[in-house]
């Protein structure tokens, strides 16, 4: 085995490159291909990740006045919430921020109801938000707590799920024509912000419900004084007729407040179904080709063009959005599901997701929203106005059962980080 | 009325499972047949992108004015829009060595430029070389910079050139522009040529220095220069600024306290 003569072949074979085929008129024949030294691996992760199934949440306005009661069993955003369980609404502290002591605004609720689990025939996540940027600002301190400390947090998400037959639903679909009815009526809710349970009433006339002090306090100052007496004297027949919540005809509930984000309702549809579009559109290839020379240093623009990693999950965020740019939800319950993330700072690893408080088991990524929600809220841009880039709610994987009629689940929100990058 | 599995989604049309198709058919399915409209509705996800969105912002100076970043091109669409062009300055393909095989991939370089004060690179690498120039154009966009323009000597109309000698270097090449009268156009080589040209700047002298065969490094060198048009402290910059509040930052201590004198530092688009 002539070591020498064997090696020469194989020199020769390492001389091989591919040259593009292109003739050249000016240049000289120097095109070779270069071979990538450094790691270029963001776009091949992309491509070998497997991802799981997205569903996608798009806000819309309501068809009819009536498509977002809860018997029908709406996905919404906006307004006040489409109560599941009409009666154990939670209360007390659950139904306050917990740095500012003002009751939450209701953000979105969404229908997610678990075919494999009999008693998660219905189910559904109601999420709730103060919307005071410096509670928000505070509550990013608090979400990093572990367990056993207390954690106080502004925004706070509630599961409820109820079996096929249960005393509040028909056990037969709705018919969606404007006539179901629910069961039974629920309990009264607050005239201000319809949102939690109204069991403190109005000292003189005895008839508006609210949920808390303040929102009395508002009502009072913005009308009701006037409407107080009004009511006060036309007690009897007035008893029975106010739509105060109780959902027994196909009422829409009328809300005192004005602060209250706007109304849509949120219909889904799977991720894939804008693939293809995307891959339609690639279709047609420019032939651009330069002539002039290629060198390797080119490298060197990289680093400064492409950034550092918050610019890196910055671009891929932008471009799985950009497949469906209006989406506000997105919506995977799985435990290997890992979300798609604006910022790459923020993000919780597996330690800083609590375990369910109700049994213990793991919880796992089942939604999260959007910023272009602020944008369909119409949230102003003011120094102090809210601004989030996602929130991400983990459930409870077995969706258990427990005593109370809305769990709490855990959520976590990443911040836009305010960071300038001078290139 | 099988309770399991029957009704899929349970009553309508809830989230997760295969089920979950919602009426979003209809109106959609219009919108994929056909040519998909590249200006579909932008939805803004930053807080700056609202705002844009809004018509709060008027002018890319206001960005700068706070070194806001940009991280939606659609702001620079909307703010710059129509006026600015695009070009493809090289497509070059890179390979990497795999067990089966080389796999190509393409390299592409974009100018943007409005030809009156803004130019942006992008440079985005990818499978087909359509995509690669499209994600280029954006990130060309999101990297767009203003160019301070002045005079030579008398200042008779719109400012033409560079207001001072500036050099930006990269690697090993430095590139130096120097001020030039009126007429005597963009002397320097092909490829930073195309970037001043872009810039809006119509009369310079260059001069450069390294391996300019490096293009990368070349036109990078050059983008630095037209950087530093600004960062020059010039005698029309003595005068103390007044500091505008941020779109949405806070005022921070420095700048609570307004320092005497009133210049509003604002566009700079007539050079003194």
């Amino acid at each position: 085995m002539d070591g020498s003569v064997k090696g020469d072949p194989i020199e020769e074979l390492k001389e091989l490159q591919i040259t593009s085929l292109d003739d050249d008129d000016d240049e000289e024949r120097e095109q070779e291909m270069v071979t990538d030294e450094y790691e270029d691996d963001d776009d091949d992760e992309e491509d070998e990740e497997e991802q799981e199934p997205v569903t996608l949440g798009f806000i819309e306005k309501p068809k009819n006045s009536w498509s977002l009661l809860r018997h029908l069993f709406p996905s919404k955003a906006g307004g006040s919430p489409a109560w599941l369980d009409p009666i154990n609404i939670p209360s007390g502290r659950s139904c306050l921020c917990d740095m500012c002591g003002e009751p939450l605004h209701f953000v979105l609720q969404v229908y997610a109801p678990i075919v494999e689990k009999e008693s998660a025939f219905h189910r559904t996540l109601f999420l709730f938000m103060c919307p005071s940027m410096a509670c928000l600002l505070r509550d990013q301190h608090e979400q990093w707590k572990r367990p056993p400390e207390k954690t106080s947090r502004s925004v706070k998400v509630f599961r409820c799920q109820l079996p096929h037959s249960n005393p509040f639903y028909s056990s037969e679909a709705p018919k969606c024509d404007g006539t179901d009815k629910p069961s039974g009526p629920g309990v009264s809710l607050c005239n201000w912000c319809g949102t939690w349970k109204g069991d403190k009433v109005c000292s003189s006339c005895r008839k508006a419900h609210y949920c808390s002090q303040k929102h009395q306090v508002v009502h009072w100052r913005s009308g009701h004084k006037i409407e107080c007496q009004q009511l006060n004297l036309f007690s009897p027949s007035f008893d029975s007729n106010h739509g105060n919540g109780e959902t027994t005809s196909a009422q829409r509930q009328k809300v005192a407040s004005n602060s209250l984000w706007p109304e849509y309702e949120m219909i889904n549809e799977d991720e894939s179904e804008y693939d293809t579009e995307m891959s339609e559109y690639n279709g047609q290839t420019n032939a651009l080709v330069s002539k002039t020379r290629v060198d390797d240093t080119m490298k060197s623009l990289l680093s400064t063009f492409e950034g550092d990693s918050d610019r890196k999950s910055w671009a891929t965020f932008q471009e799985r959005i950009a497949k469906a740019p209006d989406q506000v939800l997105r919506y995977c319950r799985s435990a290997s599901a890992k979300g798609l993330w604006p910022m790459s700072g923020g993000r919780p690893s597996k330690a800083d997701i609590p375990k369910c408080s109700y049994c213990s088991g793991p919880r796992c990524f089942e939604f999260q929203i959007l910023p272009q929600l602020l944008y369909y809220f119409g949230v102003k841009n003011d120094v102090d106005s809210l601004d989030w880039a996602t929130i991400v709610v983990y459930t409870c994987e077995a969706s258990c059962e427990a005593s109370v009629g809305y769990k709490e689940e855990f959520v976590w929100v990443q911040h836009s980080s305010q960071s300038v990058n001078v290139p | 009325m099988a309770e399991r599995g029957g009704e899929r989604g349970s009553f309508g049309r809830g989230f997760g499972g295969r089920g979950g198709r919602g009426d979003r058919g209809g109106p959609r399915g219009r919108r994929r047949a056909g040519r998909r409209e590249e200006e579909e509705k932008w939805v803004p996800v930053t807080k700056l992108g609202r705002l844009v969105k809004e018509g709060k912002i008027r002018s890319v100076e206001q960005i700068y004015l706070h070194s806001l970043p940009i991280k939606e091109y659609q702001i620079i669409d909307q703010l710059i829009g129509p006026s600015l062009k695009d070009e493809v300055m090289k497509i070059m393909p890179v390979q990497k060595q795999t067990r089966a095989g080389q796999r190509t991939r393409f390299k592409a370089f974009v100018v943007v430029g409005d030809s009156n004060g803004h130019v942006g690179l992008g440079v985005k690498c990818s499978k087909e070389v359509a995509t690669a120039i499209r994600g280029a154009i954006i990130l060309a966009k999101l990297s767009v910079i203003p160019v301070r323009r002045g005079y030579w000597g008398n200042k008779i109309g719109k400012p033409h050139t560079v207001p001072c000698k500036v050099t930006g270097k990269c690697g090993s090449v430095t590139v130096r522009m120097v001020p030039a009268p009126r007429g005597a156009g963009i002397v320097a080589a092909r490829v930073p040529k195309k970037v001043l040209q872009f810039a809006g700047i119509d009369d310079v002298f260059t001069s450069s220095r390294g391996s300019t065969k490096t293009l990368g490094n070349f036109v990078k060198a050059t983008f630095e220069c037209l950087l530093k048009t600004y960062g020059f402290l010039t005698p029309d910059f003595w005068r103390e600024t007044r500091f505008v509040k941020s779109p949405f930052q806070e005022y921070t201590d420095l700048l609570a306290k307004p320092t005497g004198k009133l210049l509003i530092a604002e566009d700079h688009v007539a050079d003194a």
